[in-house]
């Protein structure tokens, strides 16, 4: 079974963007404004949220992946 | 013998024929013509050899190889990644100067063996003699057809993967965020093989002698040998071969001089603090240093001075490091400064380990390269190793150097 995780490409995120506060349950943000995703599959009921965080992100800098077992951070 | 500013000891087996110089004729004499392999022949005789990648990873070797040849369709790329970012690693530098066609014997045959479109080799920006070694060998080879060299910048995270195939892909050498393994898409949309000068050799020793002659050095666990580069105050720096399962205090007596400091930097910028008696116990062995929580990652040991402090080192270390960061992700250029403003404030009695942990944590795994990741993991193992220093540090006492360490 393949989990879904948020991923950043860092070089094109810009922060404090909309993606926190689309989804808050999965994604902080750092001392400034950049996010800090949650290592964690997310789950089945945020995955409508994370999908539209992921095609609002002015950067297209979020992503959701697919990966089997544990991922890395990133 | 001394090259370059190294002194580079004979070895058993990559460094074997140091003293024979680095032609090819020597080295033909010792290792034969290039022999014709199968990409199967590679996989299985570096499985068995137990043959991980020497650029710090420790991946094994055959797992990628495997990868590589389960693309289907498009013709793989080979690339040689010399372009050594460590500051403190020598290896590589070291093989390119005494041993360049092992390390182009290893990447050749395997480039044939899997039928590579191109073989990329990736020299130092900031290592001259380096380059004039390398060009020097590939000119008097006559199995170059398909090489391409390419200069990488001089600054730290030029050697990464990423910013490898950046380079390799005529774009600017800095790393961008990986979707895919290189193993499965690298250069051009390629599956590429990329790996340090070190793994090629090690394949080049493995290949060419066969692996009876391989594991005629380390254990029946972790047949062959790793490279060294050992530092030291006042003393220029050792490039030396290691057996597998010796311990570490015997390939580096070093670490048994009374007049050192406690604690050893392993690994590098991105490696670890390690108490020196420990170490020169320790087995040289990934999965020795592993079992203890040590990494080898790219074979660097640097002693201190006993008037040293580590905390001091770590904070000029991680300053060296912030000014690194290639600057394009926020948590990285913004995070590594914030992480060495707050070393200096624990140094000067400001600040305690708290937020430092807290800076080093929040870093981690938030960049487009590991730069974020080792520069988090050096400051951790300093938290971790001795936690007394830290603890006087933040009360404004450094009980190495018998007063406040002075500042930068
Ligand atoms: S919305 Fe996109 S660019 Fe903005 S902080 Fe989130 S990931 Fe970064
Ligand atoms: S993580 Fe840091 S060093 Fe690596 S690409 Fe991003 S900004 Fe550059």
């Amino acid at each position: 079974m393949t989990d879904q995780r948020l991923r950043v490409d860092w070089p094109s995120c810009t922060a404090r963007g909309v993606c926190h506060e689309l989804l808050p349950e999965m994604i902080d943000l750092d001392d400034w404004g950049y996010p800090v995703t949650s290592r964690d599959p997310v789950p089945p009921e945020l995955v409508g949220f994370a999908r539209t965080a992921v095609r609002l992100c002015p950067q297209l800098a979020l992503r959701l992946v697919e990966v089997s077992g544990p991922g890395p951070r990133r | 013998m001394m090259a370059d500013g190294l002194v580079i000891d004979p070895g058993p087996a990559l460094l074997a024929g140091v003293l024979d110089g680095p032609g090819l004729a020597a080295h033909r004499r010792r290792a034969g013509e290039l022999r014709r392999v199968t990409g199967e022949d590679v996989a299985r005789a570096a499985e068995a050899a137990g043959l991980r990648g020497r650029g710090g990873a420790a991946f094994p070797f055959a797992r990628k190889l495997r990868t590589v040849l389960d693309q289907p369709g498009r013709r793989p790329v080979v690339v040689v990644n010399l372009s050594e970012g460590e500051p403190l690693s020598a290896k590589d530098h070291a093989l390119a100067l005494v041993a360049p066609h092992l390390v182009l014997d290893g990447a050749l045959s395997v480039a044939r063996a899997i039928g590579a479109r191109r073989t990329h080799v990736v020299l130092p920006g900031d290592r001259p003699a380096v380059r004039l070694s390398v060009l020097d060998a590939l000119e008097q080879r006559d199995d170059t057809g398909s090489v391409r060299c390419h200069v990488a910048s001089p600054r730290f995270v030029a050697g990464q993967e990423q910013a490898v195939l950046e380079l390799v892909s005529g774009r600017e050498n800095l790393p961008v965020t990986a979707w895919r393994p290189a193993a499965v898409s690298g250069v051009g949309g390629r599956p590429t093989l990329l790996s340090n000068a070190e793994t090629w050799a090690q394949l080049g020793f493995l290949l060419q002698h066969g692996l009876d002659a391989y594991r005629r050095s380390g254990t029946v666990d972790e047949p062959g040998t790793t490279l060294l580069t050992v530092s030291a105050p006042g003393r220029p720096r050792h490039v030396r071969e290691a057996e597998h399962g010796r311990a570490m205090g015997d390939v580096v007596p070093e670490l048994g001089h009374p007049a050192g400091a406690d604690l050893v930097l392993l690994g590098g910028f991105h490696g670890s603090w390690v108490p020196r008696d420990e170490l020169a116990r320790t087995p040289v062995s990934v999965e020795g240093l592993r079992s203890r929580g040590h990494a080898l990652g790219a074979g660097v040991v640097q002693l201190l001075g006993v008037e040293e402090c580590p905390v001091r080192r770590t904070t000029e270390i991680v300053r060296t490091l912030a000014g690194e960061s290639a600057g394009r992700c926020g948590p990285c250029r913004l995070g590594l400064p914030a992480l060495w403003a707050a070393l200096e404030d624990l140094g000067a009695g400001r600040s305690d380990a708290a937020e430092v942990e807290r800076l080093a944590t929040l870093v981690t795994g938030r960049g487009a390269c590991a730069h974020p990741d080792g520069t988090s993991r050096l400051v951790r193992s300093l938290l971790s190793v001795t936690p007394e220093e830290v603890a006087a540090h933040a009360r404004g006492v450094c009980t190495l150097t018998d007063a406040m360490c002075p500042a930068p």
